[in-house]
């Protein structure tokens, strides 16, 4: 069976960039949201047409592009990367109904918009290690410019930060690559070729000394990743972006982009390295428990939206690694979906925060001297209140919402590993529960603050594409089942490796 | 007759030059049309005779002085391109004033001529000569601009430089010939196999001519020159000279270095040096220095065209890494990217020359907000730059990706590390750049750049071609490899 679905959902938003640059401004929006739709709707029947109980890929696509070299346009869906599908799907139209109204230059910020839910579409179906780079990329360029144009007082530092890490990062990856390329006989990208311990007892000189390929590869690959994902203490230029960067734009990184890094550390190191992940996992584990825990402490101390949601991003960015590295079938589906839930939990974050941004032109929720300075919107405008009350709540894992689940699976899946984790992890819940209660009360319930605007409630605009979000954080709560049916063999099937 | 049919671009490329010239002495005013249609035609003629001249296989002229193989054919076509792209951006600047263009078209057109030449000579007499050529017309291209002291004083220094460096040469070849009693690359090499050297002649013959052609390539010792001359040049001179004269210098560098210093080995398609001194090892370390230097000095430039000028040089750098692994693979790689800098060059000098029509500056702190002003130019120009580093998603990429490739596949591990570094600063130098045309895009109300189809048309005749080259990069790298099959031995 092969209808091509994967590359129209691929490439349909490009194209649809391009074009949306050639026409009015009234059309191009148009244009805009339905290639994104477009390549939506191909990517919600891929996922509801895959087949549950098998670990195979499905929907393959195999082109050869650069055959002296091997490389080659192979675009498959699987268990590891359908929820990935799934989250770019839902999330760009969502980003790009939200800059419906901007004044400066809309078909370029749509245009980015677009060019990003290709790079990340294409990130997350490519079977070759050379078209995943390609892709991933594509992906940091978009970021430069949406921040550069579009973003706030300080934005000439915290784009040109974003760049240097992102080029850092992409070319340790890009090392790490190549090492991998040239270490095995015949030289092959293909993610299938190389699994399962090939690269096992190879070794390589650098200088006169002898280094395993396995381990240094695997090293420079999660030290490129840690510079796209924000990994503590390299995290400065993320933190920097959430201050300067519009809201939508920070939504594609840290709900877009940043799960897709994960996404990649999990497929790459586990196809790839098996055998230095089973000596890596405690390390993985001890990187995410810091992450957390850093992450929560520095949340405490936020004062505004934008950086409380970086350092949430941080402190969910630990969690999903705790389950990453704790090598168990049921740690590992927790991050997976854990992965997608986050990516929702924290698009609807910066959504909201966004109208809040839009609505007062601040997202500073207390003055230095501790006044609050909204406050009371809830009584104003329900709507918003609720909105942000399930995202809260789905960040915050309570039952009924999609965070429990991931949350609930990787705590069970770290306990019989790192039992000491989960004492971490609780920690960092009940924690992160004290800060988002105390940035609700304060924005949303008690008396209007100081300098307090009257707030509109969500327009129907803002409500169509806040829909989507929170439905998806309620189902995905409720309902888990068909997605965890579709994880769980590919993910047994990678650990069976590393065992 | 052969010989003069297999010479047909060359004479084509001459006759059209004569043709030219007489014309600039008799015609006037409205009829400059003419003559850049000629040039056109002319050009266009010799690249249709070159691609014929693939049918007649790999051959030698003349008693051995030109060889016309795919080596050269594939130098050729790329010259004349850029022959061709050079006067149609003519027709789109300021700087170049319409009574001068006839000028501008006979110097082009002579610099092709000797850029072919200097791609197909295998006698050291015919390529000195064609490379000296080459300079000349150089020199007079870079002092194209008058009026302008930065020209002048670049002209100057290319004319000082250039001397030197071809002196070191013509040094090189007599300790040769007076060695092997030959001026013919092949016979040369014949006579150092049953006559060897001794290792200090031979590591002076090397160091000598390595040097005198470093010059002609930018690479480390003498590419202080490079930013003075891109620099000074009017703009549209800039992109014929940055990627014309290095695409000769490593047109000749590779035939050269390959047939006199090596020797085939054992493994199909790759060389071994030739006698006891390993040169490879000396132009590795050039080859990282030039990275190096002409990254970390892009990033600290304040003017676009020596930060381009710099980039210029990192590119060298990338490149003398396929040469010194003594591979096929590596030269194929070469040719790959010397094709993608055909475009990004090209295309990057063209829109800073249309930026410094409107500016007269191309200071990064006046090129501030030009994103608003001119979207498409912008656009492309950081394209065509990032393509120039082989930033990921670029075609470029692919082809900084096969050199480093070729470079951990002979264990050169620090060299490829040198180069990934290179790559990151030179993006985050091109980063700068970029982040000087956004400006303050929200708040900006400077008149827009006036719009230009026929601009448009020429851009878009760059990109589409050079996304063309990364989709179907296995063509170009199998043309490339079919280049090599046949020109050595």
């Amino acid at each position: 069976m092969n209808n091509h679905l994967i590359s129209y959902m691929v490439f349909l938003p490009f194209f649809g960039a391009l074009l949306q640059a050639f026409v009015s401004m009234t059309r191009s929006r148009w244009i805009a949201l339905a290639a994104s739709l477009a390549a939506s709707a191909c990517a919600i029947v891929l996922v509801v047409s895959m087949q549950i109980q098998t670990s195979d890929f499905q929907q393959m696509e195999s082109l050869p592009w650069v055959g002296s070299y091997a490389i080659s346009y192979d675009m498959a869906i699987d268990g590891l990367n359908v929820l990935m599908v799934l989250l770019v799907a839902i999330l760009f139209p969502v980003l790009i109904a939200s800059e419906w109204n901007q004044k400066v230059g809309v078909r370029g910020m749509h245009g980015l918009f677009l060019v990003l839910q290709t790079s990340l579409f294409g990130v997350v179906c490519a079977q070759d290690l050379f078209l995943q780079f390609f892709f991933w990329g594509l992906s940091a360029l978009p970021f430069y410019f949406l921040v550069g144009i579009w973003g706030g007082e300080g934005r000439e530092k915290a784009a040109f930060r974003s760049i240097v890490a992102a080029s850092l990062g992409d070319a340790l990856i890009f090392s790490a690559l190549v090492l991998v390329y040239y270490s095995v006989d015949p030289h092959s990208f293909s993610l299938k070729e190389l699994a399962g311990g090939r690269l096992a007892g190879k070794m390589f000189d650098f200088l006169g000394y002898e280094l395993p390929v396995s381990g240094v590869a695997f090293i420079l690959m999660s030290a490129g990743l840690s510079l796209r994902a924000p990994i503590w203490p390299f995290h400065g230029w993320f933190t920097e972006v959430a201050q300067e960067a519009p809201s939508s734009v920070f939504v594609a990184l840290c709900a877009g982009s940043v799960p897709v890094a994960l996404y990649i550390f999990v497929r790459v190191c586990y196809l790839l390295f098996p055998e230095t992940l089973s000596i890596a996992g405690k390390i993985i584990v001890a990187v995410g428990a810091t992450n957390l825990v850093m992450g929560g402490v520095c949340a405490v101390a936020q004062k505004g939206l934008r950086r409380l949601l970086a350092f949430i991003c941080l402190s969910e960015v630990g969690f999903v690694l705790t389950g990453i590295g704790s090598l168990n079938s049921v740690g590992v589906v927790g991050a997976v979906y854990q992965q997608l839930i986050f990516g929702l939990g924290l698009a609807g974050f910066g959504l909201f925060s966004g109208v809040i941004s839009e609505r007062t032109g601040s997202t500073v929720f207390l003055a230095e001297d501790g006044e609050r300075t909204f406050g009371g919107i809830a009584t104003r405008a329900p709507w918003i209140s609720v909105v942000a009350g399930v995202v809260v709540a789905s960040l915050l894992g309570f039952p009924g919402f999609g965070g429990f689940v991931g949350h609930a699976l990787v705590i069970i899946g770290s306990y019989s590993i790192h039992p000491f984790t989960v004492v971490v992890s609780g920690g960092a819940l009940l924690l992160a529960s004290y800060y988002l209660f105390a940035m609700y009360r304060s924005v949303f319930l008690g008396k209007p603050g100081v300098g307090s605007h009257p707030f509109e409630d969500l327009t129907f605009r803002e409500q169509a594409y806040m829909f989507p979000v929170v439905l998806s954080l309620l189902f995905f709560g409720l309902y888990p089942k068909p997605l965890i049916e579709l994880i769980r063999p590919a993910v047994l099937t990678v650990l069976s490796a590393v065992k | 007759m052969r010989d003069f049919f297999l010479l047909m671009p060359e004479i084509l490329l001459a006759t059209t030059l004569a043709f030219v010239v007489a014309s600039e002495i008799t015609y006037f005013g409205e009829q400059v049309r003419l003559i850049t249609a000629t040039s056109v035609l002319g050009l266009a003629g010799a690249f249709v005779q070159t691609i014929i001249s693939y049918k007649y296989g790999p051959t030698q002229i003349f008693g051995g002085v030109l060889s016309i193989d795919g080596f050269s054919l594939f130098f050729k076509l790329l010259f004349i391109l850029l022959a061709l792209f050079s006067i149609a951006s003519m027709s789109h600047t300021k700087v170049i004033r319409v009574e001068n263009r006839i000028e501008f078209c006979a110097l082009i057109l002579a610099g092709t001529l000797s850029m072919c030449l200097v791609a197909s000579a295998t006698d050291v007499l015919l390529a000195f000569l064609s490379l000296l050529f080459l300079n000349v017309i150089s020199y007079f291209l870079s002092a194209y601009g008058k009026h302008s002291v930065l020209s002048t004083e670049a002209a100057i220094k290319y004319l000082a430089f250039g001397t030197v460096s071809i002196t070191l040469l013509l040094y090189s070849f007599s300790i040769l010939f007076a060695l092997t009693k030959s001026l013919n690359i092949y016979e040369m090499h014949k006579g150092l196999i049953s006559n060897p050297l001794s290792p200090n002649v031979m590591l002076i013959a090397f160091m000598l001519s390595f040097l005198g052609l470093s010059f002609q390539l930018g690479a480390f010792p003498m590419y202080l020159i490079v930013p003075d001359v891109l620099e000074g040049s009017p703009t549209p001179i800039s992109a014929f000279l940055s990627l014309g004269t290095r695409a000769a210098g490593f047109a000749f560098v590779i035939r050269f270095l390959i047939v006199v210093f090596a020797q085939p080995s054992l493994n199909a398609g790759q060389w071994q040096v030739l006698g006891q001194v390993d040169w490879t090892e000396i132009i590795s370390v050039i080859a990282g220095l030039t990275m190096l230097i002409g990254s970390l000095l892009a990033f600290r430039q304040t003017a676009a065209k020596r930060l381009v000028g710099y980039l210029v040089i990192a590119q060298t750098g990338f490149l003398l890494i396929g040469l010194l692994v003594l591979d096929e693979v590596g030269i194929a790689a070469i040719l790959y990217n010397l094709v993608i800098e055909l475009f990004a060059l090209m295309g990057s000098f063209f829109i800073l020359s249309v930026f410094m029509d409107e500016l007269k500056s191309d200071q990064l702190a006046d090129l501030k907000g030009m994103l608003k002003r001119s979207v498409p130019e912008c656009i492309c120009l950081v394209l065509f730059l990032l393509s120039l580093v082989g930033s990921p998603p670029m075609p470029g990429f692919i082809g900084k990706f096969t050199l480093i490739g070729v470079a951990i596949r002979h264990q050169r591990m620090a060299l490829a590390a040198v180069g990934v570094f290179s790559m990151v600063i030179s993006t985050v130098a091109v980063a700068r750049l970029a982040f000087q045309l956004m400006g303050d895009f929200q708040k900006s109300t400077q008149p827009p750049l006036s719009s230009n189809i026929l601009r448009k048309v020429f851009l878009a005749a760059l990109v589409i071609p050079m996304a063309l080259v990364g989709i179907f990069a296995d063509w170009v790298f199998h043309w490339a490899g079919q280049s090599l099959g046949f020109i050595f031995w």
